[in-house]
């Protein structure tokens, strides 16, 4: 549809520039926070500003950004609507406008930078805010400085929003000649566009378009101001419309003319006017329309008239149609003729085209081959021809379910009948209902009365020809003898398939892997593995028998000493630093051996001459606690005040008999 | 006379409707509109019928059928073949089919004559269509897409295929067919054109977006209100080069 100047439609309103620094201001003030104090840290203060300025440069800048992309770059648009922006709004001065615009975005940000420097170095609240003040003053001043581009801006908005949906692309007509010929009200009577039309020249003064529907197709047809017979320089904004439309769009042209010349022109002036336009017609189909023929028609002209209008119309590739829009004698004519032209022009330049080529195969009707001798014939009822065409507005239509529906509307009751149309022996039969299960049996199975007998007699007969080997040929055997192959490579497949799978779980076992070094192999074990892989473990083992009787002389020697000392015990307490002292040694000598990080002594009986010493210090070091273990103190040093009234039980609602304590 | 019409706010109607020369099935819905727009055509010439398939409303690809037969696939309730036998004349044999593509609608195009298949069609569905429906089986692609039903529609008159078919092999359709071919769209440029259009020898239903070229072509390709198909490549070749190129 509408492409080109519907998407003009976006662009949001464009505020005045008093507006755009109460849009600014105000954002700014709503959007940051605006407590300050001036006995905060200064780099917060300072913080708080540039914030300020930078927001403020910001919105300015998104703003005026937005705008810019909104209005479309003319040169990047069709060249028919570049031109008719550029009659209508002057090319230059939209593009001063945006410039002027873009220009000012660079100066507030450029402001921001500088202000945003200088108040790295404030000092105080004070400064700070004056150079706040400072540089949104500033950006106030530029946008000021912008008042005619923004309000240039809203009323080149504002009328593109009122522009007609002119597609530069599509099939076209274009309506052109004199003012006060019948040009609108042509367009009237073949489009619904309702043009304003009126006994006085310039009645139009834009261009106006309309749709009409021929041959399948939607064609759009483009109502142009009159235009006179003067140098293009001297047209005015008006004019230079149609000369746009008639210049830049692909389209058909129709020139109206008056031959009655109760436009005001003479007939000569119109024929003048058509060869001064002429090379905008070039490569264009033209139709020339005799307009009021109820008035005066091309036979009853005079001679010299006659002359005029024949040296333009007997041009080659002009066609000259006559209609009359108050009688409405050949309006159709006048457009059915144009839009033929136009399309038999644009399909041979499309034939040209390369696209052809893909829609051609769209454009062939396969016709078939005769390859039997049978006759093929339609079937169409004999009801289907006599049956009258449904029209919604004929009171003695047909009754559709869509009426039964309709009657009981609102009601929500309705549901579509699906029994009523049955085509049974009796028609009383339509709403029997029939179960669907009987006797255990789905009634549906029996849908024939003889099935249980068709069925044994089916049965017999398989019967018998089982009996009679029908199912066991030669052919047969064979048949199975393949397929058991078959299966029994299948299962070997699956055997191996699972031997398989056993080995590879038997390798993932759910535990943790133990190092060899870690594993307990006994000395057996390890020169029998040695052995087996060829080689002579004899000096291990000597080593080992070795070792083994030093080992058992210490056990010994260890068993002995206990023994001994427990002879040699009294009433008198074991002496822990002995015990422990040997339970090291006997420690070291074993197998895995103890950490080597471990004390070596016992550090609480340094420094202690006589057991009554130790004994001592372990009853003062007994009473040094306990007043800080009474006051759930860590040392002397902790000063931990707890919280004696806990807020979560004591705020809150606690009148008498409402709250429950924890 | 092609009418356009919409389901519930769908414009594929061939998923919801059969229309054949002896009935026309629609699904049901929950107003009476979609069933009144068949009403109005072929009240009183054909019955119109509301059923279900499967328990499903996708009746127009679940079913294949013509004047002689109707297709249905092996999910049938045996509720729903008995509706189904009730409604529909005594001249119209019913089968139920086993088959694996069991959305019979698309992997069967047929006229009451001639019947294009799914190439992977099995052999004893291909002799059940033979022998319901009464028609020769050929096992065919349209635009090298399987699903036949899909991609064209057919009646005694004429055939609309897909629209990137070639011409040679709608020579090629057309001399199996017997009946004149012409590559088109549906819906406003829709290719799946079973899914868009259904028609038999005197009426066709066509989704809602279908477009004023659109619904020309098919007129003249089914020789629907005295058109023929000359008409796409005599009068309305024009139209047709302006609207596609």
């Amino acid at each position: 549809m509408a492409t080109a100047l519907g998407g003009f439609k976006a662009i949001a309103p464009v505020p005045s520039a008093s507006d755009f620094i109460d849009i600014a201001l105000s954002s700014t003030q709503r959007k940051l926070p605006t407590v300050i104090h001036k006995n905060f840290k200064i780099s917060r203060i300072r913080n708080f500003y540039m914030r300020k300025v930078k927001f403020c440069a910001n919105t300015i800048d998104e703003r005026i950004g937005k705008i810019l992309t909104e209005f479309p770059i003319l040169e990047n648009l069709h060249p028919f609507l570049m031109h008719f922006l550029n009659i209508l709004y002057d090319k230059e001065h939209w593009k001063i406008a945006l410039g002027q615009l873009n220009k000012a975005r660079h100066l507030v940000d450029q402001v921001a930078k500088d202000y945003l420097r200088l108040l790295k170095f404030a000092d105080s609240l004070y400064r700070a805010k004056q150079l706040k003040r400072a540089a949104l003053g500033r950006m106030a001043t530029i946008l000021k400085g912008q008042k005619n581009a923004l309000e240039f801006l809203e009323q080149v908005r504002q009328h593109l929003n009122r522009l007609p949906a002119i597609d530069p692309n599509t099939r076209t007509l274009i309506i052109c000649g004199f003012p006060n010929v019948g040009k609108s009200s042509f367009m009237n009577k073949v489009t619904r566009a309702d043009v304003e039309t009126a006994p006085y020249p310039f009645t139009t003064k834009a261009l106006h378009v309309g749709h009409t529907d021929y041959k399948y197709l939607r064609w759009q047809i483009i109502d142009t101001p009159g235009i006179l017979d003067h140098d293009i320089k001297d047209m005015n904004v008006i004019e230079m419309q149609s000369i746009t439309a008639l210049a830049h769009l692909r389209a058909a042209c129709l020139y109206f003319m008056d031959l009655s010349e109760q436009c005001g022109y003479t007939i000569e002036a119109q024929c003048k006017l058509f060869q001064s336009i002429q090379p905008l017609f070039r490569d264009k189909p033209v139709v020339v329309v005799f307009n009021k023929i109820d008035i005066a028609r091309y036979e009853d002209l005079t001679p010299e008239n006659k002359a005029f209008v024949d040296e333009i119309i007997l041009q080659p590739g002009i066609q000259t149609v006559s209609s009359s829009t108050i009688t409405e004698e050949g309006v159709m004519g006048v457009r059915d003729a144009a839009c033929d032209a136009l399309l038999a022009h644009r399909v041979e330049q499309k034939m040209r085209g390369s696209r052809i080529d893909a829609v051609a195969n769209k454009l062939h009707v396969a016709v078939p081959k005769q390859r039997d001798m049978k006759d093929r014939p339609a079937f169409i009822p004999a009801k289907a021809l006599e049956k009258k065409k449904y029209d919604k507005t004929d009171p003695e239509r047909i009754r559709l379910e869509r009426d039964d529906e309709q009657d009981m509307s609102g009601l929500g009751i309705f549901t579509q009948d699906m029994k009523k149309n049955y085509i049974l022996d009796n028609d009383d039969w339509k709403y029997d209902v029939m179960p669907e299960f009987l006797d255990g049996k789905n009634v549906a199975d029996f849908f024939s009365a003889d099935i249980a007998d068709q069925l044994t007699k089916l049965e017999a007969e398989e019967e018998k020809l089982d009996g009679e080997g029908f199912y066991e040929s030669g052919d047969d055997e064979e048949h199975n003898s393949e397929e058991e192959e078959i299966a029994d490579a299948a299962k070997q497949i699956e055997l191996q398939k699972a031997q398989l799978k056993l080995k590879s779980q038997a390798k993932h076992i759910n535990r943790a892997i133990i190092p060899r070094k870690a594993k307990n192999v006994t000395l057996k074990d390890f020169t029998t593995g040695m052995r087996q892989i060829g080689l002579d473990p004899k000096h291990l083992e000597r080593r080992a028998a070795v070792l083994g009787e030093k080992e058992k002389a210490a056990y010994e020697a260890y068993v002995k000493r206990q023994e001994a000392k427990e002879a040699a015990e009294g009433g008198m307490e074991v002496d822990a630093g002995d015990v422990e002292m040997d339970e090291a040694e006997g420690s070291s000598t074993g197998a895995r051996g103890v950490s080597a990080r471990g004390p070596k002594t016992n550090r609480q009986l340094a420094g202690m001459a006589t057991e009554a010493q130790a004994t001592k210090a372990a009853l003062l070091r007994k009473f040094a606690v306990r007043e800080p273990n009474r006051m759930a103190r860590a040392s002397e040093s902790d000063r931990h005040i707890p919280i004696t009234r806990p807020k979560w039980m004591l705020s809150g609602k606690r009148k008498q008999g409402t709250n429950s304590r924890r | 006379m092609a009418v356009r019409a919409q389901f519930e706010n769908s414009s594929d109607i061939g998923v919801f409707a059969k229309l054949t020369n002896s009935y026309c099935l629609t699904a049901l819905a929950s107003s009476s509109n979609f069933y009144s727009v068949f009403e109005a055509e072929l009240q009183d010439v054909i019955p119109v019928i509301h059923t279900t398939i499967a328990g499903t409303r996708i009746v127009g690809r679940l079913t294949a059928g013509n004047r002689h037969g109707l297709l249905v696939p092996s999910t049938t309730t045996d509720q729903e073949l008995q509706h189904l036998r009730n409604a529909l004349p005594e001249e119209v044999a019913i089968q139920r089919i086993e088959e694996r593509l069991s959305a019979l609608g698309n992997v069967i195009a047929c006229n009451d004559y001639v019947a294009l298949v799914h190439p992977d069609i099995d052999r004893e569905t291909e002799e059940i269509i033979a022998d319901t429906l009464k028609v020769e089986v050929f096992r065919q692609t349209v635009a090298s897409n399987v699903l036949v039903g899909s991609y064209c529609a057919l009646s005694n008159q004429g055939g609309l295929v897909h629209p990137k078919t070639s011409r040679s092999e709608q020579d090629e359709l057309s001399s199996l067919l017997q009946v004149p071919l012409v590559a088109g769209t549906v819906n406003r440029g829709s290719d799946v054109i079973g899914a868009g259009l259904v028609v038999n020898d005197w009426c066709a239903f066509t989704g809602i977006d279908t477009t004023a070229t659109e619904i020309s072509v098919i007129e003249a390709t089914f020789k629907l209100q005295g058109q023929t198909q000359s008409a796409v490549i005599n009068e309305m070749r024009d139209s047709l080069i302006d609207n596609y190129a």
